[in-house]
């Protein structure tokens, strides 16, 4: 028999050659151009220099004395002279890749890649059982971390909670004890004081087997705060030196609030910010030139009249936005925040605050974006919240991705094929293409009336509960070994006994 | 009530310092009671600035301003004053909690605050109890206010109050607390008042101090 060879030769992608083409992969944006960032990146220099910062921590001043940093005679107001600044950005990575709980490489934090995930410390949570508000507690973190590890928009892990069942002192490495269990995706997360990340990453590290393993590829990302505007404590400045000798990723994220802590203009409270999170970077290259470093925070403003900081406005918005495009100027990975509202309870307005942040967020390609469930300005979290948001990345992953020029995507041939009159779900051109081409939601209603009736006449709310509880009862998220978790205990109690001396 | 007393009041809710200036200025050349100027005119109208803001009608940048305008009203009015003619609305020391940085909030009621002509002493952030009962013996306030943010601070509130009962201050005075993660039931089990934002933080401060005066 004569066996026919179907692919003799490499694939004709076009049919004509088109020279000097020009196409726009994703949907443009950009708040600053190349100008404003220069103008902003210059006074962000100017206000480093010329106001300086408190910085709280001797050995960091002494670092940034070597360094060539002015040290008042208080020993804690620092100058930092823009040299030192653009050593430090000079030596910084321009991506940092973290990669989940089997080392497989999956967030690349680098040029526009934006990706999705939840927020840290709430006080409160909306139970998915009876919608009431009550105190978080731990369960509700292995909760978020099942939900998160099942989602398919949602990138990394965060754990919507600042654990109230739990010795206080300790919320953080419980948190973290929680969620390694129960999700494979990488986990952003904070600690209180130096004593309690040394047991966060020794946990990381017990599940990456060593201290090179999680250096090499890491599946944590921890942030510590400065106090905006220009105050640096000596516990943020400690867990941030301890990240930098470790090597492992980590970001320092101010909360600027314009008008309150930053000036009443979205450029001012821009500078603010990025004042804040440099300094950290510049302490950090000092440390250990090369260390992951991440820029960014959350970035907002202040309602003048309610007092509460807004995570939802069009200012938090735009001015996250600003950020992103100034830290990509200078080739530093970024964070930043989305997915997140000032609403008490779970209703339309939650809608309309993920959706314009995440919109806006994706638009502007930070890198990390975090916050999505988080409610009431940062007091209250919810799954059902979380999974409004991933409904809502989705979408808005699909708008990204604009619109593909090419041969196939003109569908000349087709189109020529069905003609006037005809229709194409029957081609072959739609098989190939609707799955690629369409997203399909999960929980947005798209039936007609006699079918939404018919199906239970559900509202939306409805719908991501049972999607939550879906999720919770369903999903099988990996499990860690009894031996690693075993090991993951012990160094819980051992922090627990060293808070009771 | 004269129209001169009106303007004032209505220079202060609109901010107008050199307006204000001028219209008390005239107050004072027409022979009017500088009491009276204060409490007909100039305090009419930070009241009303107070209620505009607690209804969300007002912007707290405007209350400040405001604020300013009404204390040019009172430089050019309290060298005239007798004796006992406007009390102080009294003396409060405000901190953050022991282990906490959180501050804008507790800055913003301090304004607050003595946009409604309390004197407040500012102990900063992350004071711990001993020092607040320090401040306590030396500025001898009416009231103690402390803001915590955060779940693990907020026991050193309550160290303070024990510690305000052990030195036998507790009595003289009253202690108002807030900040996000306190509530109402909390401040009721470490005996202290509490409220949840600026506004209601003043009357609050004015309820206590009323109480106090009535004993
Ligand atoms: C901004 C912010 C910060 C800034 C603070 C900067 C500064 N200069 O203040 C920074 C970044 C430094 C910070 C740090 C931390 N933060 Co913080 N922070 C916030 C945030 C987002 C907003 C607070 C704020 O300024 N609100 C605006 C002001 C105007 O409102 P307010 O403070 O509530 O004050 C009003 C009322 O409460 C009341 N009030 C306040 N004080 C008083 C006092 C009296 C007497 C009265 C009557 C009334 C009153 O009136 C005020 C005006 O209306 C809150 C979330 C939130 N929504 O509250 C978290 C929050 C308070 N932080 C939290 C946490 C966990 C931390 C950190 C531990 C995180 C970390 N990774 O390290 C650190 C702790 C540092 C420390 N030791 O204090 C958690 C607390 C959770 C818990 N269980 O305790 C919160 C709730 C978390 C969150 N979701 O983001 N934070």
């Amino acid at each position: 028999m004569a066996i026919k060879r179907r692919n003799k030769r490499a694939v004709k992608l076009d049919d004509s050659i088109r020279t000097n083409q020009v196409s726009n992969n994703s949907i443009q944006f950009r708040v600053l151009n190349e100008n404003q960032c220069e103008r902003l990146y210059n006074a962000v220099l100017e206000v480093m220099e010329n106001v300086g910062m408190q910085i709280h921590h001797k050995g960091a001043v002494e670092l940034l004395r070597n360094a060539g940093c002015w040290v008042e005679d208080d020993g804690i107001t620092v100058k930092i002279p823009s040299h030192v600044v653009k050593k430090a950005i000079a030596s910084s990575p321009s991506r940092i890749v973290l990669s989940n709980r089997n080392k497989k490489r999956k967030l690349f934090l680098e040029r526009n890649n934006a990706y999705f995930g939840p927020g840290p410390t709430l006080l409160n949570f909306i139970d998915v059982n009876t919608g009431e508000r009550r105190p978080v507690v731990k369960n509700d973190v292995l909760n978020t971390a099942k939900v998160v590890d099942a989602l398919p928009n949602i990138d990394f892990c965060m754990s919507l909670a600042n654990i109230s069942d739990c010795t206080s002192d300790l919320a953080d490495v419980h948190e973290v004890h929680a969620m390694l269990q129960n999700t494979t995706k990488p986990i952003v997360t904070w600690a209180f004081d130096r004593d309690n990340l040394d047991t966060i990453i020794k946990m990381f590290e017990v599940v990456a087997g060593g201290e090179k393993e999680l250096q090499m590829n890491p599946n944590v990302l921890i942030y510590s705060e400065p106090t905006t505007p220009f105050v640096h404590t000596y516990e943020a400045v400690d867990k941030l030196l301890y990240l930098a000798e470790k090597g492992l990723p980590q970001n320092y994220t101010p909360a600027v609030q314009a008008g309150a802590t930053g000036p009443a203009t979205r450029a001012g409270t821009v500078i603010v910010g990025a004042v804040d999170t440099l300094a950290g970077l510049v302490i950090s290259q000092l440390k250990n030139p090369g260390a992951p470093f991440i820029c960014g925070g959350v970035i907002t403003n202040m309602d003048m009249k309610t007092t509460v900081m807004c995570y939802g406005s069009p200012e938090f918005a735009v001015m996250h936005a600003a950020t992103v495009d100034l830290f990509k100027y200078l080739n530093i990975p970024t964070f930043s925040t989305a997915g997140c509202t000032d609403s008490c309870i779970l209703d339309e307005q939650v809608g309309i605050d993920q959706a314009i942040t995440i919109y806006t967020a994706a638009l502007s390609g930070g890198n990390i974006i975090h916050d999505v469930g988080y409610m009431d300005g940062g007091m209250v979290g919810s799954l059902e919240a979380l999974c409004m948001g991933d409904e809502i990345i989705g979408e808005v992953r699909s708008i990204m991705r604009g619109v593909r020029v090419d041969d196939e995507a003109l569908g000349l041939d087709v189109i020529e094929k069905v003609g006037p009159g005809g229709h194409f779900l029957n081609e072959k051109h739609t098989m190939d293409n609707f799955r690629k081409e369409f997203w399909y939601p999960e929980t947005i209603e798209r039936s007609n009336y006699e079918d939404w009736k018919n199906s239970g006449s559900l509202t939306y709310r409805q719908k991501l509960n049972i999607r939550a509880k879906k999720i919770l009862e369903e999903h099988q998220p990996q499990k860690l070994t009894d031996d690693i978790i075993e090991q993951l205990d012990i160094l819980v109690e051992e922090a627990e006994k060293r808070c009771k001396k | 009530m004269s129209e001169l007393y009106e303007q004032i009041a209505e220079s202060v809710v609109n901010g107008m310092a050199d307006e204000v200036e001028n219209l008390v200025q005239k107050a004072i050349n027409q022979g009017m009671k500088p009491k009276e100027i204060i409490n007909n005119g100039l305090i009419v109208g930070m009241n009303e600035v107070g209620e505009l803001f607690k209804n969300f009608e007002m912007f707290v940048p405007e209350v400040l301003i405001s604020s300013q305008a009404m204390n040019k009203g009172m430089e050019i009015v309290k060298p005239l004053l007798k004796e006992g003619d406007v009390q102080k609305a009294g003396k409060a020391v405000f901190a953050t909690a022991r282990g906490d940085l959180h501050d804008i909030g507790k800055k913003l009621v301090i304004m607050m605050m003595e946009s409604s002509g309390y004197e407040v002493i500012d102990l900063g952030v992350d004071v711990k109890p001993e020092e607040i009962i320090q401040a306590v013996k030396e500025h001898n306030p009416n009231i103690v206010g402390m803001s915590s943010m955060l779940t693990t601070t907020m026991p050193a509130m309550k160290e303070t109050i024990e510690l305000l009962k052990e030195n036998d201050l507790y009595g003289n005075l009253k202690v108002m607390i807030g900040g996000a993660p306190v509530t109402e039931k909390y401040a009721d089990e470490i005996d202290a008042s509490y409220s949840n934002n600026a506004s209601a933080a003043i009357e609050l401060a004015n309820r206590l101090i009323s109480c106090m005066q009535a004993v």
